[in-house]
């Protein structure tokens, strides 16, 4: 459905680029998980889908067709659900749909009717008549998601939507996208929290520094770290025993852990047994237990939420 | 198909503008309020400035003398000005006080030297007055007093060579009829002021724009417009034409103001009989035009609420003062006035008064209409390139 190919874009003034060189494909009825910290190059991605920023270099199609002439046609093919929340505050949650479903082109009976479907999706119909600024934290965001639904977007881009809002809510929102997906649309939903990309998420990509770092289903990603050992060691220098432990993988450190991935064969019983000779007492152990966090922190040396 | 969605779409954009203004108090004091209080407040203030009154100005006599001719002087003065208070003992004390505004000494050979031909010697009667007295009241009243010590002793040589009385038949004013051309109407406070602060309230747009452009470029809805595909143009025009209506009602609101309220409140009453509804209809749509096209250049400018909350009022302020709203340009320095000819609230004001003081017609006012469309047109388009331009970052 969305194919983006070898897309770059610098911002004036800039000495680096924001997106440097992004490939990636987004299909219909599944939730692409786009993970990476703050100028990483996300909003950049999404401002171009949205069709905030021209491209620089690379392309974007949508069923083939590119991205300019697609908006140019049908602007409302494409939703953002944007971090801000983009409505009129002192506007009733109705008078927002109507004024944005009229944005969407939608008109007459068909407008009604989606504005129920999205209230309804939302589960906001009980605050229909409420000021948008009376809402809490949570209602804002389900209020954002039903004025991006409402003119039945094939595409829905999601930009950290869960920003600030209370446990329930949160579900909610997660449910649904995940119901978006299952009824066939595209969904791309950018995030901090690597636990919400595990729960939703088919597809997910790391970025960093306007790169795609790594892109594959959660279980080819997952899988990654399936031979990786991270202990602590007491009775030796920590650089001594990542010395010593080259000899079964790649070995480094993570702060006071020493992370070592296995080379292929190699068993996790031979690197603890030769440290152990080495006079060196094992504090802790870990192996197989293994997540986005720990592969992000992997790639890039830091951590999701760093700045 | 297409024109009828986008018709729909500017329909709705608008209907959303105006029920955000609805339900903003503090724009909608600033744009009727506050012009309608500088009205009130400035049309009662400056009123005698425009209609000095006659009477109730204290002031005190000292008649010395007591002859025919200055108990005569002394009786018509007071029906004109009304009675003198008591004279005090030390009046030039009085009259630094403010206690005074003028006191009027009559020395003790008035009598005999008004009735004597020949060149009168030395001074008979002295005027003198409160330091704080407006100028122009100073010199009235010296003509007055000077045209009254005429006709008494006109009345007195006619008397005394000719042995026919006429009291009161030299009345020289009867001579003089003075008439300032307005087709019979004399400008009052309020058709000064009403004019003036309704162009400032009209330019006043400018701020709520400017906060409204701002506000929702924060909040991400022009961001998430942008990306429904509604175009910059249709933005601004939603924007633009909710206020051509406010100012309208700007006008209405504040010309009823001068017709019906002012008269209640003691001040006079603005007088719109007569008047080319043709041309004032023009006008206000030619100034409106201006103001809605400045709002939407400047807002398409300004970045932060905090450029809003001051860059708009200034300029608004200045181009006030220079274009006399504030400052009548009448009393202007040669220099100042060319100068605020190049102020589009003056080509507002000028044609506004023209319009109700000089009864003219549209094409009289041909100049200031053409001068305020062209300046609403540039500025139109200059908020057409400045709102791409934002849009774009």
């Amino acid at each position: 459905m969305l194919q983006i190919s070898d897309l770059g874009y610098q911002y004036q003034h800039s000495s680096k680029p924001a997106l440097d060189g992004i490939s990636l494909s987004a299909r219909r009825g599944e939730v692409l998980g786009l993970l990476g910290p703050n100028g990483a190059g996300k909003t950049t991605l999404i401002s171009h889908l949205a069709g905030l920023l021209a491209i620089q270099r690379g392309c974007i199609l949508i069923d083939d067709v590119p991205l300019a002439e697609l908006r140019a046609e049908a602007p409302t093919r494409i939703a953002v659900a944007p971090q801000e929340y983009a409505f009129y505050p002192t506007l009733s949650v109705r008078e927002n749909l109507q004024c944005f479903g009229a944005a969407s082109r939608l008109a007459g009976k068909l407008r009604e009717e989606r504005i129920a479907q999205s209230l309804a999706f939302a589960q906001l119909e009980r605050f229909a008549d409420t000021r948008a600024e009376r809402l809490s934290g949570g209602l804002k965001r389900r209020l954002n998601l039903a004025i991006a639904l409402l003119p039945s977007p094939a595409l829905v881009l999601f930009d950290e939507p869960t920003v600030g809002v209370d446990p329930q809510s949160r579900a909610f929102i997660l449910e649904a996208v995940k119901t978006l997906a299952r009824e066939g649309t595209a969904v791309i939903y950018t995030t901090h929290y690597m636990e919400e990309i595990e729960a939703i998420a088919d597809h997910a990509i790391i970025m960093d520094h306007g790169k795609v770092l790594r892109d594959g289903t959660l279980t080819e990603l997952l899988s990654e770290g399936a031979a990786r050992l991270r202990l602590i060691v007491g009775n030796m220098a920590a650089t001594e025993a990542c010395a010593l432990l080259t000899r079964f993988g790649t070995a480094h450190r993570e702060g006071e852990y020493i992370v070592v991935t296995l080379n292929p064969g190699v068993s996790p019983t031979s690197a603890i047994t030769a440290v152990e000779n080495a006079g060196a007492r094992i504090e802790q152990l870990d192996y197989g237990h293994y997540n986005l966090e720990h592969l992000f922190m992997a790639l890039t040396q830091r951590s999701l939420r760093d700045n | 198909m297409q024109a009828r969605m986008q018709l729909l779409l500017l329909g709705a954009l608008i209907r959303k503008e105006l029920t955000v203004l609805l339900r903003d108090v503090h724009a909608l004091g600033a744009l009727f309020l506050m012009p309608i209080m500088f009205i009130v407040i400035m049309s009662l203030a400056l009123k005698d400035i425009y209609d000095p009154p006659q009477f109730g100005r204290a002031y005190a006599v000292n008649v010395r003398d007591k002859g025919p001719q200055a108990g005569e002087l002394m009786q018509r003065w007071i029906k004109m000005h009304g009675e003198p208070q008591a004279l005090p003992a030390d009046p030039t004390e009085a009259l630094r006080r403010g206690d005074l505004r003028y006191v009027i000494s009559i020395e003790p050979d008035f009598s005999e030297v008004v009735s004597a031909p020949g060149s009168p010697s030395g001074v008979q009667v002295r005027l003198i007055a409160d330091p704080a007295l407006e100028i122009s009241l100073f010199r009235a009243t010296e003509a007055e007093l000077s045209a009254l010590v005429g006709e008494i002793r006109a009345e007195a040589l006619q008397d005394r060579f000719t042995g026919l009385s006429t009291k009161g038949g030299q009345a020289i004013r009867l001579l003089v009829k003075t008439e300032r051309l307005t087709l019979g109407l004399h400008p009052t406070a309020v058709q000064q002021n009403v004019p003036a602060w309704l162009v400032f309230g009209m330019f006043f747009i400018v701020n709520a724009i400017a906060n409204l452009l701002v506000q929702e470029n924060d909040n991400g809805t022009l961001s998430r417009l942008l990306t429904l595909g509604v175009s910059p143009g249709i933005q601004l025009l939603s924007k633009g034409l909710p206020y051509l209506f406010v100012n309208g009602l700007q006008a209405a609101l504040m010309l009823a103001v001068g017709v019906w309220l002012m008269p209640l409140l003691g001040g006079d009453g603005l007088s719109l009989a007569h008047i080319h509804r043709g041309s004032l209809l023009l006008l206000l749509t030619a100034l409106s035009m201006a103001a809605v096209g400045m709002a939407l250049a400047l807002a398409s400018l300004i970045r932060t609420h905090a450029q809003a909350s001051t860059l708009g009022p200034i300029i608004n302020v200045l181009m006030a003062a220079l274009g006399g709203v504030m400052v009548p340009t009448s009393i202007m320095p040669q220099a100042m006035q060319t100068l605020a000819g190049y102020s589009p609230m003056n080509w507002g004001l000028e044609g506004l008064l023209a319009v109700l003081l000089r009864h003219a017609s549209p094409g009289e006012i041909m100049q200031p209409v053409l001068c305020l469309a062209g300046f609403g047109s540039i500025m139109l388009v200059a908020a057409v390139i400045l709102f791409k331009r934002r849009t774009r970052q």
